[in-house]
């Protein structure tokens, strides 16, 4: 852990480094680059001196010459007789533009040119002189362009005879002279000294739109204003020096010179930009810029691909890092379900040996104690019943390790049909109130903002979700404890979905938070000094889990032990219109209603539900209003709420008001004193919550006159007889006895072909069903169904075919159906269920 | 992995790329002769013509415009033109003038940019090059051909018609309610309210261009009378006298320089527009005279502070511009004649009179080439394109104008009484007529 601090220190300490090692590789390019300017720079002002030193020995071998010409000129007048006729015959040209000779002790003399010649016009003061020949100061002669003269004295014989003046041009200088220096970005003038005048801008020297007049003229142009330059290029004028001093010319900085020619009667001014001069340095100091940027642009290149190097591997190393962690992470957790596993199939198997022992040790128990008292009538009914009791909790046992089994392997499908809310809750209602009635408890059913209660779902499984929540909370309550049940319509997402949200809360045991935890694992069952008296799987919860997630809805849990307990399961469910909803209400004259109802909540949910449906409906809260409200109402059926209100009283009440309407009252499930208030006229019960199928249902019992009791319903299987395929004797044995003891008769046959074949050799009408086995040897109950169904007899179409098999699955009783068989009974027996449906075949089979 | 794979992927083919380009440029072929071949047939044409100082914070738009013209000779014929110049000192140096005349007749250069006056002196004297022949004459104005066309030879062509006016600071005019003057008597009552009002020289001047008061009062009918070649064809003639003309404009200036609006001792040392130019940019000054170009240039007056307007001369028929022909010409006996008639044809095509009268903004030579002027110039140009002006300079007259009026004007500077320039102008044209 302390290596993060240590790491950064490290990088910290690397990037000082090279921060560091550049600093020192920049102040060392720095100086090599300022050295290598100086020398440059050095070399450069010795290369101008030389260009300049040049330049100067040129113009004074030009001076140098002329002297001399013009020394043989004067020897050559000397020895003439007549001097003056030789300088008129004398031919022009273009270096000396004339030549002049005064005789001694004249003040006029000739020249080339034609014309009479003085001397005044010419300033020899400033005392110039080439090889000892005095030098004029520089004018514009008579050709335009400026000039100098030189004279000479003509001796003859040592005396002195005349002086000889040459008049010489500048531009003849120009011809001798390099066509510029520097590449031309030299600019350079030749200025007479004594008159600052500049009298030749050389071909090639320095930018051919300035003209400059004179020395201060160069100087305003140029913006030389400082003094103290001034000054000193003024002393070197005089005393005949060179000078060279850096100067901006044109915001460049230049290097300006003054560079004296023949002893300082001719100066070279001018300026060469310093980036003319430094030329060569600039370059090179400009590829060393390049060789170190290349240098530092490679080097960065290397630390970023060091730095990609070093990420990549980082993100390599963290990954297998990550990688390990997730391993051991998942080989911990895979260890530690796997003992979690073992250690609730451990303890599965523990409970389960102790659940299927306890009944089957019942069983085998009150077996003996059935034959040691078999004489004993009461004590038989006894022992045999517990025998069933104990039986029932082995099947409910067995088909929930199989309900599992089918989940956890995917092989559970939704068997989807049309059904009704009302039913849901009509028989979880049948099934939960006695058990909660045996403990003392209080069940109450609500139902809420439900619009519709024809919708498309497993109804079955619906009703597991259902009796395992409720039958959980009538466990895990303790007796007088308190249950709810709700169901409450929550908004539509879609308007083709009903979508609800179950509520099952008591006020129970509850459950500790670790337990919640686990709840929906497979195999827990809670368990502490309260709770282990409870019988259970340890598998309703996982079961119920895995039903609502397969119908796509959501379950959660909230509990606090001692407090009790809330389940909240949400679903979505396919809505089923019914159409005749309208058509019943008209055929049955029925318009308008009123309903006395205590609770506002219910009221809202009554009016909307009646509403829905197409009829008038009139709410009322207490007596007077409805009594106020019944005369003039006309109203062709009243509904009570029986708890909210005194019922007797309240029915006379409202039969007084209403003599002939008929009352519906809703009540409680087995409310006390109702039977009373049911012969008082046309009136009915109508079970709570309300629904309106089943409102409609006590609509069309009242209206018909009668109400047919739910056990007129089960058939007799008096005097039927059967034509059993049963491989198994002891099944087949208790099969025929139970028959016989309803009156009925059996032929048993061991497997399908022989079932086939009796079937095939009996009378018309002998058999009045055949009871199927599924899995039978030689020909199984699917394959025997389907060979009977192909049979040529006019029966075979039409006797009833019932599944009797283990095989209790809904994939089994597709198949049965799909086979040919009418109805699907499982394994074992219930007696009941079996007259129901046997006698539900013969009224479907018109027999 | 796939992003982090690239990055090696393409510095690999950077640096390749990079060593590649490295060796190759390391790899250049030497010649066998290690110096530079140059051109050993270079043309050259000599061009002489005057330089204004280097100031070295202001363009010289001037300078700029016929510099375009002579790169575009070069580019087009693969001829350098070096120039050549030469500057007074002050007064007592020889002039601009008297330089090119000696160089003119030394045959010293091949193209010289001239004054009227040494134009008219060189044609007659034969050292000028006949130019009729050259393509670009034939786009001139007539008013350029007349006035350059001496004996019969077209010796000089301008790049820019010059046109000579007075600068005014409007501002100042307006400050004092005046309005800006037509005639002698107007530009007199001007010059007295400035003076009242305590502006010691209303006018400034220089040596060399006083005399344009005088040829405008003096030509004003010649030129604008509708006679105008019955009068020269007098004046060359004899029977009528050049003092005649003269005399009005002498009298005005000596009254002008009498009531002490003129300076004429500062005025008879003064280079042109250093002398006046900054008490005029200083509005110090209210009134200068100056060529057309100056108001476009900012080493001259194309900058200032104010609000100024070039107006005509005063002269009896109002404001009157004076235009004294300019103009480049080449040596009858030039070096290098043929390369210098080929120079002159490109620099006096449309095509860079246009480049130099938009840089400019002159009004050109050609007929062909119209070119709008600075706001300043508006008064003066409109007088010019309504016809009215006068010649500063007229090569068909035998007497010289510009040159001769010039010198005798700083007669009357020096203290000569108008009587005395009158008879240098009659002796003038009595020794002219006598050749």
């Amino acid at each position: 852990m302390n290596h993060e601090p240590n790491k950064q220190n490290n990088r910290k300490g690397l990037l000082l480094s090279i921060v560091l090692i550049f600093c020192i590789l920049g102040t060392f390019v720095y100086a090599i680059s300022r050295k290598i300017s100086r020398e440059m720079s050095d070399s450069a002002i010795q290369s101008l001196s030389e260009s300049l030193d040049l330049i100067e020995c040129t113009i004074e071998a030009i001076l140098r010459s002329e002297a001399e010409f013009q020394v043989l000129i004067a020897q050559k007048i000397a020895q003439t007789e007549d001097p003056e006729a030789y300088i008129q015959a004398y031919e022009k040209n273009r270096t000396m533009s004339k030549i002049s000779l005064i005789l001694s002790g004249k003040t006029e003399g000739v020249s080339n040119s034609g014309e009479r010649f003085t001397a005044e016009d010419l300033d020899f003061s400033a005392g110039g002189t080439v090889m000892g020949l005095p030098v004029s100061q520089s004018y514009v002669n008579y050709m335009g362009t400026w000039s100098y003269t030189i004279k000479c004295p003509v001796v003859r014989d040592g005396q002195e005879i005349g002086v000889l003046y040459a008049e010489y041009i500048y531009d003849a200088i120009d011809q001798s002279l390099p066509d510029g220096f520097y590449n031309k970005q030299a600019t350079l003038y030749i200025m007479d000294a004594e008159s600052e005048r500049f009298v030749l801008k050389p071909e090639g020297m320095g930018m051919r739109s300035a003209g400059h007049l004179n020395l201060a003229d160069f100087y305003r142009a140029n913006s030389i204003q400082d003094p103290d330059i001034q000054t000193e290029v003024d002393e070197c004028l005089k005393s005949g020096r060179n000078i060279l001093f850096y100067h901006d010319i044109r915001k460049e900085k230049a290097l300006n010179y003054m560079w004296a020619v023949n002893g300082g009667t001719v100066y070279l001014v001018g300026y060469v930009p310093l980036e003319a001069i430094q030329h060569e340095g600039r370059s090179i100091n400009q590829n060393i810029f390049v060789v170190v940027a290349s240098m530092l642009v490679a080097f960065l290149l290397c630390i970023f691909l060091y730095y990609c190097n070093w990420q990549q591997q980082e993100k390599f190393r963290e990954e297998q890092e990550l990688e390990r962690r997730i391993h051991s992470q998942q080989l911990s957790e895979a260890l530690q379900a796997a003992q979690i596993a073992s250690e609730s199939k451990t303890m599965f198997l523990s409970n389960m040996s102790h659940d299927i022992r306890t009944p089957m040790n019942a069983v085998l128990g009150f077996t003996t104690l059935l034959a040691r008292d078999a004489e004993d009538a009461a004590k038989v009914r006894e022992y045999t019943k517990k025998i069933t009791s104990s039986g029932q909790h082995l099947l409910s046992l067995i088909n929930d390790i199989l309900d599992v089994s089918k989940i956890e392997s995917g092989k559970v499908a939704l068997n989807l049909e049309k059904f009704s809310l009302n039913d849901v809750v009509a028989s979880v209602d049948a099934i939960i109130q006695p058990m909660a009635k045996a403990k003392g408890q209080t069940l109450h059913i609500d139902v809420n903002g439900v619009r519709h209660e024809s919708l498309l779902g497993d109804e079955t499984r619906i009703n597991q979700i259902l009796i395992n929540l409720l039958s959980n909370a009538v466990k895990y309550t303790p007796e007088e404890g308190h249950i709810w049940f709700r169901i409450i319509g929550l908004k539509q997402r879609s308007s083709q979905y009903e979508r609800i949200r179950i509520e099952v809360e008591d006020d129970g045991y509850g459950m500790t938070p670790e337990y919640l935890e686990t709840i929906f694992d497979a195999f827990t069952r809670a368990e502490n000094s309260t709770t282990n008296k409870v019988q259970g799987t340890g598998l309703g919860m996982a079961i119920t889990k895995s039903i609502v997630e397969l119908m796509g809805g959501t379950i959660e849990v909230t509990s606090e032990v001692n407090r009790g307990s809330l389940f909240c399961v949400e679903l979505e469910l396919r809505i089923l219109e019914d159409q005749t909803d309208r058509q019943f209400w008209e055929k049955h004259g029925i318009r308008r209603i009123l309903a006395l109802i205590g609770s506002q909540e219910c009221r809202e949910n009554i009016r909307a539900l009646v509403t829905d449906a197409g009829l008038e409906v009139e709410t009322a809260g207490s007596l007077e209003e409805a009594l106020r409200l019944l005369p003039e109402g006309d109203f062709q059926l009243a509904l009570l709420d029986w708890e909210a209100f005194d019922g007797v009283q309240t029915a006379r009440d409202i039969r007084k008001a209403v003599p002939s309407s008929p009352i519906l009252f809703l009540a409680e499930y087995d409310a006390d004193g109702i039977e009373k208030a049911l012969k008082n006229g046309r009136a009915g019960v109508l079970t709570k919550p309300f629904f309106l199928s089943a409102f409609r249902q006590k609509v069309e019992e009242l209206w018909s006159g009668a109400e047919t009791p739910e056990s007129q319903q089960d058939a007799s299987l008096e005097g039927l007889r059967f034509l059993a395929a049963e491989d198994n004797e002891i099944n087949a044995e208790i099969l025929a006895e139970l028959l016989s003891m309803e009156g009925a008769g059996c032929e048993i046959v061991e497997n399908g072909q022989l079932a086939v074949e009796r079937f095939q050799q009996s009378a018309e009408g002998e058999f009045d069903a055949i009871l199927m086995d599924v899995q039978m040897p030689v020909m199984n109950g699917h394959d025997a169904s389907r060979a009977i169904r192909a049979l040529s007899r006019e029966d075979a179409g039409r006797i009833p075919i019932i599944a009797m098999t283990a095989n209790a699955f809904a994939e089994d009783e597709k198949a049965a159906l799909a086979a040919g068989m009418d109805a699907h009974v499982a394994k074992p027996l219930d007696l009941g269920l079996l007259k129901k449906v046997i006698s539900q075949c013969r009224k479907d089979a018109h027999i | 992995m796939k992003v982090n794979g690239f990055f090696p992927r393409w510095i690999a083919l950077c640096l390749t790329i990079l060593s590649a380009v490295t060796l190759a440029s390391c790899g250049a072929d030497h010649p066998s002769n290690l110096l530079p071949q140059d051109d050993e047939d270079q043309r050259i044409v000599n061009l002489f013509s005057p330089m204004e100082k280097t100031d070295p914070d202001a363009e010289n738009t001037a300078r700029s415009a016929a510099d375009l013209t002579v790169a575009m000779a070069e580019d087009k014929l693969g001829v350098t033109v070096a120039y050549r110049t030469y500057t007074a000192e002050d007064y007592q140096d020889k002039s601009y003038d008297d330089v090119a005349l000696e160089r003119a007749r030394s045959d010293m250069d091949d193209l010289y940019l001239l004054n009227p006056d040494i134009i008219l002196k060189l044609g007659m004297e034969g050292k000028l090059l006949d130019l009729s022949d050259i393509d670009s004459a034939k786009n001139l104005r007539d008013i350029i051909r007349i006035a350059n066309t001496v004996d019969g030879k077209l010796v000089a062509i301008p790049q820019e018609v010059v046109a000579y006016g007075l600068f005014v600071n409007k501002g100042m005019f307006d400050q004092y309610g005046l309005a800006l003057p037509e005639t002698p008597e107007d530009f007199l009552e001007c010059c007295r309210v400035f003076k009242e009002n305590g502006i010691e020289t209303p006018v400034g001047a220089n040596r060399w261009w006083l005399e344009t008061f005088v040829l405008a009062q003096a030509y004003a009918d010649l030129y604008n009378g509708g006679n105008t070649e019955a009068e020269i064809a007098a004046l060359n003639s004899g029977e009528a006298r050049y003092s005649d003309y003269m005399r009005p404009g002498f009298e005005f200036l000596k009254e002008l320089m009498d009531r002490g609006y003129i300076d004429a001792e500062k005025a008879s040392v003064s280079e042109a527009i250093e002398g006046e130019g900054p008490d005029f940019l200083a509005q110090k000054t209210p009134i200068v005279m100056a060529y057309w170009g100056a108001a476009n240039t900012e080493t001259a007056y194309g900058k200032t502070d104010f609000e100024m307007q070039v107006i005509g001369f005063p002269s009896s028929r109002g404001q009157m511009p004076v235009m004294p022909m300019t103009g480049l010409a080449v040596g009858a006996e030039a070096a290098h004649k043929e390369d210098a008639l080929q120079v002159l044809n490109v620099m006096l095509s449309d095509e860079a009179l246009q480049i130099y009268s938009e840089t400019n903004r002159v009004i050109s030579p050609s007929k062909n080439v119209k070119v709008d002027c600075v706001p300043a110039l508006k008064p003066l140009n409109d007088r010019i394109e309504e016809g009215i002006y006068v010649l500063g300079s007229n090569a068909g007259m035998r007497v010289e104008q510009w040159g001769n009026t010039c010198l005798i004007v700083r007669e009357l500077l020096a203290g000569a009484s108008v009587e005395e320039c009158m008879a240098a102008f009659d002796r003038l044209q009595d020794e002219t007529l006598a050749k």
